[in-house]
């Protein structure tokens, strides 16, 4: 139970108040990396470019979406909250200055172009440390910053085929699948934004700053290292196996009352079994010794879930997960997006989506961090329009005159 | 001032955890923590999980748990028993996290609560990584990879249409819960460094995975559309298209994208069928970059059309053509690799990626992943194999809290140790 902390007093600030993040982030990885530090409290100043706009400011998945506008895709907005926007096109020569002092203000820099173009730009960490020397800068790509394929193009989906995720994921007899959600695209952002912080405490013990590379499909690959090994010390291939594992019977999904409805059940030890025999009312079959333990129901698991199908298809899916959870069996209805965002208690309980007022898009759910901070809370804001800071940040942040302002608007450096 | 050869060198965490929670340690011991597992007497129950070593299943043969538990140190310790908590106390004392992922209530249950750490050590960080989280009406089920990846709604996305929704291979839950507990720690640390106090990280594994399924969210929020389960095709807009193939000899990773983030590859699909001498419906497209698959002038027969002709060029190479040869050719299709192919993989090579580590019982040192990121300051690498149950007990009971030997045989054969 989380605890109450009496007699210890709150810590009102967010946990990474007074870090300033110069952020060139950008798609999943780099946007989400910026979004962690901003969400708690960091100062992330957002640049961006309408040359070479976003992939998520032109997404049109919903249909309040429009062709032209880039500030009306909700997608963005929540892959992009809390931070400040500037515009700047990074080509124009005019921006080196306003670049320089970005990077003299900046503790930390973000970036996932391309590997190489920051180089192009002249603006890679070698020049950013003649400025800053112990700056800490991040670069994330899909293979990494350095070998034969680093300047290879790479999505979300290119981690899922490198790493062995689509090998193992699917049914025996048919092709790999995947799920319709990001998988390293999401998970390199947290190792991101760890290796950012821990840094920040090296170089609070140090002084030294330091340069990170980080790769979505190295990452990716850590997730399957039980089969790497099984196949080098055992010269064997786990294929994929559906819902089954090894270690669990019955485990899978079961047809519930309803279309298209399914509950999770995963029985992993015999404490279990015998509570699911009591739930299920304790039927002959389950006495029959091609069930009684683990090993004859893993010889007979067809049989088995086809039992279990007859007996879950009389119920509806929550009936089933609130009947074996009652008893200790672990269990979950396959939730669809509508029973998440308008029905899942326990979500609404952990604040999984803040309400927040959006001023294109009107008031709907920012996602907050999954990971709960007790004392240092997260204050998550709305995105950045376009260019919604440039004035603010150049004056009141870059210390610019008004005159030194209107001059770089006149030079169109924020387009 | 001393450097480091690591970002977090020179402290300590107690990892409590089971399977659910393992990667937290591991990503923390990579930094350089000192990271110490604390198994019941008689090994952590997950060490029963397989794959095993030469097949075998032995407590300290299990893939599984040597794969994510590299670099940790292992005591034994019973809580369960008055004098094991007041070891443990004790250890609390000098350490500064504690990575757990028991029930919600537990740890408060047998007088350990956050409380009560605090008392102890008020500068520690509690990292709790469970299935639905601290409180709240579900924080007291029972969860595993597949129940949560149910009630997140990852797997009503994931399967084919005409059978049961599936979960993903991997434990992609497990790793992803890890991952987001690792950073919400070091958060807390960078906090702790500041004000000297601790507090406690509270992850829900749902609520990670739930975070991943951002995009689906959406499109119900507004539209009351619902995404679902659809196979190798992928559910983007208004147009859907494959991005699973099979091909002569496995499988490949290849969007059918429209717009310019598929201009590259569609232009070097459509030359290297030109190439093969095969029927090619992609030819009449002659800009791809304004290529728009949900304008109402491209019709569904075209895309059927030119889905089936990449269909059957995929079938007609192997995996190694497509990727060396697609890669020449800017295809930007991957294989689907089986563990030998990542193994050999020649980037992977070239970046120093693997790791030998000698396990226990093997002749030769097994590759294990080596980094979760690079740093031109710092190595924060996997170094060493996983520990055999209760490896540390000697250097934590009798060197560091100088229990003699006669107390430590009491202790162990009263089932504390």
């Amino acid at each position: 139970m989380l605890s109450k902390n009496s007699g210890v007093k709150d810590m009102a600030q967010p946990a990474l108040q007074g870090i300033k993040v110069l952020d060139f982030g950008w798609a999943l990885v780099g946007s989400l990396t910026g979004k962690h530090l901003a969400d708690n409290g960091a100062k992330v100043i957002r640049v961006e470019s309408s040359t070479r706009i976003d992939l998520s400011r032109t997404n049109r998945m919903v249909k309040i979406s429009s062709g032209n506008n880039p500030d009306d895709k909700p997608w963005y907005t929540h892959l992009n909250t809390s931070k400040l926007g500037l515009v700047l096109n990074l080509k124009k020569p005019q921006v080196k200055s306003i670049i320089k002092k970005l990077i003299q203000w900046a503790d930390v820099i973000n970036e996932n172009f391309t590997p190489g173009t920051l180089s192009k730009l002249g603006i890679d960490y070698n020049f950013v440390k003649t400025i800053k020397p112990d700056i800490i800068m991040l670069s994330s790509s899909a293979y990494g910053q350095t070998g034969p394929l680093a300047y290879e193009w790479g999505v979300d989906g290119t981690g899922l085929a490198m790493s062995g995720y689509l090998d193992q994921t699917g049914w025996p007899d048919r092709t790999p699948v995947g799920a319709n959600a990001p998988f390293g695209d999401v998970v390199l952002p947290y190792i991101n934004a760890m290796a950012i912080i821990a840094a920040l405490d090296y170089k609070r013990r140090t002084g030294k700053g330091q340069y990170i590379d980080t790769s979505i499909v190295e990452v990716c690959v850590h997730s399957n290292t039980p089969n790497l090994l099984d196949y080098q010390a055992n010269n064997h291939f786990r294929k994929r196996n559906g819902n089954r594992i090894d270690y669990a019977s019955p485990h899978g999904a079961f047809p519930c009352k309803g279309e298209d409805r399914w509950c999770t059940i995963a029985v992993f030890n015999e404490n279990e079994w015998q509570a699911f025999c009591h739930v299920i009312g304790n039927p002959a079959w389950t006495k029959d010794p091609k069930f009684t333990d683990m090993k004859s129901r893993k010889q007979n698991e067809d049989e088995l879930e086809n039992l279990i199908s007859q007996w879950t298809s009389q119920y509806t899916d929550y009936e089933v997960m609130y009947k074996m959870q009652t008893a200790g069996v672990p269990a979950g209805v396959v939730q669809t997006m509508a029973d998440i965002v308008d029905g899942d208690p326990q979500l609404r309980e952990r604040e999984f989506l803040l309400p927040i007022k959006n001023p294109e898009l009107g008031v709907f759910g920012h996602p907050t961090p999954a990971y709960k901070l007790t004392k240092t809370k997260a204050k998550v804001r709305h995105a950045p329009s376009m260019g919604e800071h440039n004035e603010y940040i150049c004056i009141n942040i870059l210390g610019l005159s008004d005159e030194e302002f209107a001059e770089l608007v006149g030079q169109n450096v924020f387009e | 001032m001393d450097m480091f050869e690591n970002l977090l060198s020179g402290y300590r965490a107690l990892d409590l955890t089971d399977e659910k929670g393992f990667f937290c340690g591991k990503i923390l011991a990579t930094l350089g923590i000192e990271v110490i597992k604390v198994e019941p007497p008689g090994g952590d129950p997950a060490r029963s999980i397989p794959p095993f070593l030469n097949g075998e299943p032995d407590i300290n043969n299990s893939l599984y748990w040597l794969s994510f538990n590299t670099d940790k140190h292992s005591i034994t310790l019973n809580l369960e028993f008055k004098r094991g908590r007041a070891l443990f106390r004790k250890l609390v004392a000098k350490c500064d996290f504690l990575i757990e992922s028991f029930k919600p209530g537990y740890l408060d249950s047998i007088g350990l609560g956050y409380i009560v750490l605090t008392k102890i050590n008020p500068r520690i960080i509690l990292t709790s990584i469970t299935p639905f989280g601290q409180k709240g009406p579900y924080s007291g089920f029972k969860g595993s990879e597949l129940v949560v990846s149910a009630m997140s709604g990852i797997m009503s996305t994931n399967g084919d249409s005409d059978r049961s929704p599936l979960r993903e291979g991997p434990d992609t839950i497990y790793f992803e819960s890890g991952a987001a507990a690792a950073l919400g720690t070091v958060m807390a640390h960078y906090v702790r460094e500041k004000t000297g106090e601790g507090q406690q990280v509270d992850v829900s594994m749902q609520e990670v995975a739930v975070k991943r399924t951002s995009s689906n969210l959406l499109v119900w929020e507004f539209d009351k559309c619902l995404i679902k389960r659809a196979g190798t095709i992928r559910t983007i807009g208004a147009r859907s298209t494959h991005w699973i193939w099979e091909c002569k000899d496995g499988y490949i990773f290849w969007s059918f994208m429209g717009g310019k983030p598929g201009s590259q590859g569609n232009r070097a699909m459509s030359k290297w069928i030109d190439d093969d001498g095969m029927e090619n419906p992609l030819r009449v497209i002659t800009n791809w970059e304004e290529f728009d698959m949900a304008a109402q002038d491209v019709s569904k027969d075209l895309l059927d059309a030119q889905q089936e002709a990449i269909r059957q060029f995929f079938l007609r190479h192997t995996k190694k053509e497509i990727t060396e040869e697609g890669f020449k050719r800017g295809l930007n299709a991957c294989a689907i690799n089986d563990p030998s192919d990542i193994l050999e993989n020649p980037q992977l090579k070239a970046r120093d990626y693997w790791a030998n580590i000698n396990s226990l019982k093997t002749d030769n040192p097994l590759k294990y992943p080596k980094y979760f990121f690079l740093s031109n300051q710092t190595k924060n690498f996997v170094k060493s194999a996983a520990p055999v149950v209760g490896e540390y007990n000697d250097v934590i009971y009798r060197n560091e809290l100088k229990l003699s030997a006669k107390e430590i045989t009491k202790l162990e054969s009263s089932g504390v140790i």
